[in-house]
C-alpha cells in the first residue's frame, strides 16, 4: 500500500511537467497530421476522392504558369497591401478619439465592435443589400432625389470592386484593432505626458516620441493578425462580388477552394502551401522592421 | 482537487454518453440529400418510412453542396448508401449501384428513363421522380403592349427585345453575379446547336467522352463562336439589363414578377419564387423555347430529368436502401412532391396539379426540340464557364478569347478528371 | 475655437457610430420586413414590422435545437480551450526547455496555414476517430484551433505574474501543478477573459469547419441553420436576417459583460509578450 502511495505521491508532485501534454496532443491529432498529409497531398494529383497518384513538383510548377493563379495572389496581396495599414489608421484614430471620459463612450466602443460579431458571409451580403446597383439601399435613396442614373455600380466595376472588399472588411474588424490599441494606449503611464507637457512639447511631439514608440507591442499584434486575416480572407468575398466580376476580387483562399472542390485537391494543397511562404514572409519582415524600429518591445 | 476531480469526471462522462450512438440490430442506411426544396418533405417521409418499417433507421444528411460533401466523405471511407448527388465522373469509376433491376421503372415514362440512362453502358445508375423544363419566360402583358408576338426565330427574339426595351422594360434581364445561371444559358443556347445535330443519346457520350471533333468547341463559327457572338450582340443593342454583372437571381425574379423585365430564362424551379411575389401574374406568364442562334437549326427547349436518387455501389444495405426509395416512390407522395417543387411527375400514375402555367408549357413544349443538360467535366460547371462570360461582357476577353479560354479550361477539367 | 473642436469631435463620434451600426441596422431591417417587399423598399420603409419572421425562421430550421447545440458546443469548447491553453501557456512561460519552445514555435507557425488545406484529411481522422456527428470531437477540434491565440495570450500573461506568487504556495505545501490551479489561474482573470471572448465568438459563428462534421440535422449548429435559408436557387433573406439576429445577441451579451475585462486582458497579455 505504501509503494502505490508513494506513485501517487510521485505522480502529483510531477504533474505540472504533463501540463503541456494535452495541448501537445491537441496539436498533432487535429492540426500537425493534416498538415503532415497535405504536403504529402501537394506532391500528388489527388482529385478529392479516389486513390492519389505521385506527381513530384508538377503542381508548383503549373502554379508559375497559371495566369488564374498569379492573378489570385495579386489580388491577395493587394488586398493586404491595402487593408493592413487602413485597419489600422482607422483602429488607432477611434481608439486616440475614444481614449477620453465622456458619456456613453463604452456604448460607442461596443457598436464599433459589433460588426466584429456578425459572420463576414452574412456581412457580405448586407453590404451588398446596400451598395448594389438598381436594386440596393443607397441606389433607392438616389432614386428617391431623381438621381438614380448617377449611381455608380461600384460591385460590378472590377477596380472599385476590391477597393469595396478592402473597405467593408476594415470597418467589420476595425472594433479588434481599435480595442487593442485602445489598451496600449491605456497602458501608457500619464506622467510621461505631463512631464513633456512641462518641457514644452506639442501634442504632434507627444505622438511621435511617446505615443507611438510605446504603442509597440500592439503595432505589432495588430499588423500581424491583420496580415494574416487579410491574405486568407474568404467568406466577405463569396458573398459580396463571389470573385468577380470576372476574376477581379478572386483571392488565392477562394482561387484554392475552387480548385479543391473542382476535381484538383493535390494541386490546391500545393498552393496552399505557397500561401502559407506568402503569409511567412510579410510576417517575418514585419517583425524584423519593427524590432529594428525604435519601439518599445520586450523580447 | 477533488472538487475539480469531480468536475472533470462529470464532463468526461457527458462526452462519452454523447458519444455513444446506436446498439441495436437495426438497418442504418444514410441519405444525402443536396435538394433543398425537398428537406422538410423528405423528414416527413422517413417518419412515415420508420414507424412502418422499424428495423430500418434513415439517417438524413442535408448538405447545400453535397457534391462535395460525397466526395469528401468517399476519401474519409463515409459512403452514404442514398444519394441525390450524381456525378458522371463517380459513375465511371463505378462509384454508383445499377439500379436498372428497380420495379419503379415500370411506372416512369420512357423518356425520362432514357434520360437516365448512361449512354456508354446502356444501364441506369439513377432513378428520377421528375422533369423539369427550361425555356424562356415572357410577360404577355408587356409584349402585348408594345405589340410583339411571341418570336420563332433569333432575329424575331432580337425584334422583339428591342420593342421592348424602346417602351422603357428590360429585355433579357438575367442575374450574372449568379454565374450558374450564365452557365445555363451557354448549356442551352450554345450546347444546344449540338445536342440537336448528334441527338440526345450521341450528344450525351461526346460531352462525357470529350469528343473534340464532334464537339467542336473552338472550330470557327462553332457552338461558342456563334454564342459568345449572338450574347455580345445582345449587350451592345442594350438588350440585357445593365446591372448584369451584378443582379443576382432574386433580383432576376423580383424584376419578372414586378412586370420590369420582359423575359427571363429559367425553369419551373424558379416558377413558385415568382408566384409568390405576384400571385396575379399567372395568367400574363408566357413560356416560349430558346431560339437557335444558328438560323439552320431549331429552338430548343429543355427537358430533363430532375430529382434523381442513386445508391452507392459502397452500401452495404441497398436491400433497405431500395424498400426506402419504393416508400418514398408511392403515388401519394410523389404527388405531394411534384405540387411541392412544381415539376411534372416522371411516374404515370401521378396526376399533380404542379403548375398554374401547364398550358403554356406544353405548347413550349411543343414548339422546340428537346434537350438534355450537359455533362460538364468536373471543376468547369456552369458557374465557371459563367464567370468566362462576364470576362467576356466586360471586354476582358474578345471573342476569340472566350472561345480559346472556354474550350481550354474543358479540356482542362475533363483530362483532370478522367 | 474650443466649440467648433467639441462640435466636430461629437460629429466625427455620430459618424462611426452610424457607419458601424449600418450593418446590424440592415438585418434588423430585414428581419422586420415582410418577404414580398424589394430590397429598395425593405431599407427605406419604416411603417411595417413583422415579428412573424422570428417565429417562421424559428420553427422552419429548426433554430431551437441549432442554439442548443451552439451553446454546447461554445461552452465545452472554451472549456478546452481555457484549460488546456493555461495549462501549455504555463509550462512555455515556466519551464523555457528546448521542446516547449519548439511547441510554441510551431503553434504560431501553423496560424499562418490556410485551414482549408486540412479539410479532407481532418475528415479522414475524425472519421476513424468515430467522432462525425458528436459533440466531443467537434469541441476537441474547435478547441485545438483555439490554441496558437490562446496559448500566446496565456504564457505572455503568466509571465508578467512573478514566480514567487507560486513558490509560497509550494512553501505552504502545494504541488506545482495545484499551485497554478489555485493561485496563477485566479490572476489570469483578464486573459481568459480576453480569449474567451475573441475565440468563443469565432467558436460560435464557425461554420467552415463545422459543415463537415456535424450533417445531421439534429447536430447543426446556428451557422449552419442559418445558412439553410440560401437554397440552391435564391434565398429566404428575411428568415435569415432573424436567424441571425437571434444568433448575434448572445455574442453581444457576453461582449458587453466582459469588455472590462477583456481590454485588461488583452493589454497585460498579449502586448507585454
Amino acid at each position: 500500500m505504501k509503494a502505490i502511495a508513494k506513485i501517487i505521491n510521485r505522480i502529483k508532485t510531477n504533474l505540472h511537467k504533463g501540463m503541456i501534454v494535452p495541448a501537445v496532443l491537441l496539436f498533432i491529432t487535429f492540426t500537425l497530421l493534416p498538415i503532415i498529409f497535405s504536403i504529402g497531398l501537394s506532391l500528388t494529383d489527388w482529385n478529392g476522392y479516389s486513390s492519389p497518384d505521385f506527381v513530384g513538383l508538377k503542381n508548383f510548377i503549373k502554379f508559375f504558369s497559371d495566369d488564374r493563379a498569379k492573378n489570385a495572389v495579386k489580388n491577395s496581396v493587394f488586398f493586404a497591401l491595402l487593408s493592413v495599414p487602413l485597419l489600422n489608421i482607422i483602429g488607432l484614430s477611434y481608439a486616440l478619439l475614444l481614449d477620453r471620459k465622456f458619456k456613453g463612450v463604452n456604448f460607442v466602443k461596443a457598436i464599433v465592435y459589433i460588426p466584429a460579431v456578425i459572420s463576414p458571409l452574412i456581412m457580405g451580403y448586407i453590404w451588398m443589400f446596400v451598395l448594389q446597383d438598381n436594386h440596393g439601399a443607397i441606389f433607392a435613396v438616389f432614386e428617391m432625389f431623381g438621381k438614380g442614373d448617377n449611381y455608380i455600380n461600384f460591385l460590378g466595376d472590377p477596380k472599385m470592386a476590391m477597393y469595396i472588399i478592402i473597405i467593408v472588411n476594415a470597418f467589420q474588424f476595425v472594433g479588434l484593432t481599435m480595442t487593442i490599441y485602445a489598451a496600449g494606449l491605456q497602458g501608457i503611464p500619464q506622467d510621461l505626458y505631463e512631464s513633456s507637457a512641462v518641457d514644452g512639447a506639442t501634442k504632434f511631439q507627444q505622438f511621435t516620441k511617446i505615443t507611438f514608440p510605446m504603442l509597440g507591442p500592439s503595432i505589432v499584434i495588430n499588423v500581424i493578425t491583420n496580415i494574416i486575416g487579410s491574405l486568407a480572407i474568404f467568406d466577405l468575398v463569396v458573398s459580396l462580388t463571389g470573385g468577380g466580376p470576372g476574376y477581379a476580387t478572386e483571392t488565392i483562399s477562394l482561387y484554392i477552394f475552387r480548385q479543391s472542390y473542382g476535381g484538383q485537391s493535390g494541386y490546391a494543397a500545393s498552393v496552399s502551401l505557397i500561401m502559407f511562404v506568402l503569409v511567412l514572409i510579410p510576417v517575418l519582415v514585419s517583425l524584423r522592421i519593427m524590432k529594428k524600429s525604435r519601439l518599445h518591445l520586450e523580447d | 482537487m477533488k472538487k475539480t476531480f469531480l468536475v472533470i469526471l462529470t464532463l468526461v462522462v457527458t462526452f462519452a454518453l454523447s458519444a455513444c450512438g446506436g446498439n441495436s440490430d437495426k438497418v442504418t442506411i444514410t441519405f444525402l440529400n443536396g435538394k433543398a426544396e425537398a428537406v422538410d418533405w423528405v423528414d416527413a417521409a422517413i417518419i412515415e418510412f420508420e414507424a412502418e418499417y422499424p428495423d430500418i433507421e434513415v439517417i438524413h444528411e442535408f448538405n447545400a453542396d453535397a457534391s462535395n460533401a460525397l466526395k469528401v466523405k468517399i476519401s474519409g471511407n463515409d459512403i452514404p448508401d442514398i444519394t441525390t448527388v450524381y456525378d458522371t465522373a463517380l459513375m465511371k469509376d463505378g462509384y454508383y449501384y445499377d439500379l436498372s433491376d428497380l420495379e419503379a421503372w415500370d411506372r416512369i415514362d420512357p423518356s425520362i428513363k432514357a434520360l437516365c440512362t448512361d449512354p456508354l453502358t446502356d444501364i441506369q445508375y439513377r432513378i428520377a421522380t421528375n422533369r423539369t423544363m427550361a425555356g424562356l419566360f415572357y410577360n404577355k402583358a408587356i409584349f402585348t403592349e408594345v405589340g410583339a408576338t411571341e418570336p420563332e426565330t433569333w432575329d424575331e427574339f432580337v425584334a422583339a427585345l428591342e420593342d421592348v426595351t424602346d417602351a422603357g422594360y428590360d429585355g433579357l434581364y438575367m442575374g450574372g453575379k449568379d454565374t450558374w445561371m450564365i452557365g445555363h444559358l451557354i448549356e442551352f443556347w450554345a450546347h444546344g446547336l449540338i445536342k440537336q445535330e448528334l441527338g440526345t443519346v450521341d450528344a450525351n457520350i461526346a460531352f462525357m467522352m470529350n469528343q473534340t471533333t464532334k464537339l467542336n468547341f473552338d472550330a470557327d463559327n462553332g457552338p461558342m463562336e456563334i454564342f459568345a457572338e449572338r450574347f455580345m450582340e445582345l449587350k451592345t443593342l442594350g438588350l440585357l439589363n445593365d446591372d448584369f454583372l451584378t443582379a443576382t437571381y432574386d433580383n432576376q425574379i423580383d424584376a419578372f414578377a414586378n412586370g420590369e423585365a420582359a423575359v427571363i430564362s429559367q425553369g419551373m424551379w424558379a416558377l413558385g419564387g415568382i408566384l409568390e411575389k405576384a400571385p396575379n401574374l399567372a395568367s400574363s406568364i408566357g413560356f416560349m423555347p430558346y431560339p437557335a442562334m444558328d438560323p439552320t437549326k431549331d429552338a430548343v427547349i429543355l427537358s430533363a430529368e430532375d430529382s434523381g436518387y442513386a445508391i452507392m455501389e459502397a452500401s452495404e444495405s441497398k436491400e433497405a436502401a431500395i424498400t426506402f426509395l419504393n416508400f418514398l416512390f408511392e403515388a401519394d407522395r410523389q404527388k405531394e412532391y411534384s405540387e411541392l417543387i412544381k415539376s411534372p411527375s416522371a411516374f404515370t400514375d401521378v396526376d399533380a396539379d404542379w403548375s398554374p402555367i401547364r398550358e403554356a408549357v406544353t405548347s413550349a413544349l411543343s414548339k422546340g426540340t428537346h434537350i438534355g443538360f450537359t455533362a460538364t467535366p468536373s471543376g468547369f460547371g456552369g458557374g465557371e464557364a459563367g464567370i468566362l462570360v462576364q470576362n467576356l461582357y466586360l471586354g476582358e476577353y474578345t471573342v476569340a478569347d472566350f472561345v480559346k479560354e472556354y474550350t481550354d479550361s474543358w479540356n482542362e477539367a475533363w483530362n483532370a478528371s478522367n | 475655437m474650443k466649440y467648433l473642436k467639441s462640435i466636430s469631435f461629437y460629429l466625427a463620434i455620430v459618424i462611426i457610430v452610424l457607419i458601424s451600426f449600418t450593418p446590424l441596422f440592415v438585418l434588423i431591417k430585414l428581419a422586420i420586413a415582410s418577404p414580398s417587399l424589394s430590397m429598395g423598399e425593405t431599407i427605406t420603409n419604416f411603417s411595417t414590422f413583422r415579428f412573424a419572421n422570428f417565429v417562421d425562421a424559428w420553427d422552419s430550421s429548426n433554430l431551437g435545437r441549432a442554439l442548443f447545440n451552439s451553446v454546447i458546443i461554445t461552452l465545452g469548447s472554451i472549456f478546452v480551450c481555457v484549460t488546456v491553453s493555461a495549462m501549455a501557456g504555463f509550462a512555455i512561460a515556466r519551464f523555457t526547455n528546448w521542446y516547449n519552445k519548439l511547441f510554441f514555435r510551431a503553434l504560431l507557425f501553423t496560424m499562418m496555414i490556410p485551414a482549408i488545406i486540412n479539410a479532407v484529411p481532418l475528415y479522414v481522422i475524425m472519421n476513424k476517430l468515430h467522432g462525425l456527428n458528436t459533440y466531443w470531437a467537434i469541441i476537441l477540434l474547435l478547441s485545438a484551433n483555439t490554441l496558437p491565440f490562446s496559448v500566446f495570450v496565456y504564457s505572455s500573461f503568466i509571465k508578467s505574474i512573478p514566480v514567487e506568487v507560486e513558490e509560497a504556495a509550494i512553501i505552504d505545501g502545494c504541488t506545482r501543478f495545484q499551485a497554478f490551479w489555485k493561485i496563477t489561474f485566479h490572476f489570469l482573470k483578464p486573459a481568459t477573459a480576453a480569449v474567451v471572448i475573441i475565440q468563443g465568438v469565432g467558436i460560435w459563428n464557425n461554420y467552415a469547419q463545422v459543415v463537415f462534421y456535424l450533417t445531421r440535422s439534429s447536430m447543426q449548429t446556428l451557422p449552419l441553420s442559418i445558412n439553410s435559408f440560401f437554397h440552391k436557387y435564391g434565398a429566404d433573406w428575411n428568415l435569415m436576417a432573424a436567424a441571425s439576429l437571434i444568433s448575434i445577441v448572445p455574442t453581444i451579451v457576453i461582449f458587453v459583460l466582459f469588455q472590462k475585462y477583456f481590454v485588461k486582458g488583452i493589454q497585460a497579455g498579449a502586448l507585454k509578450g
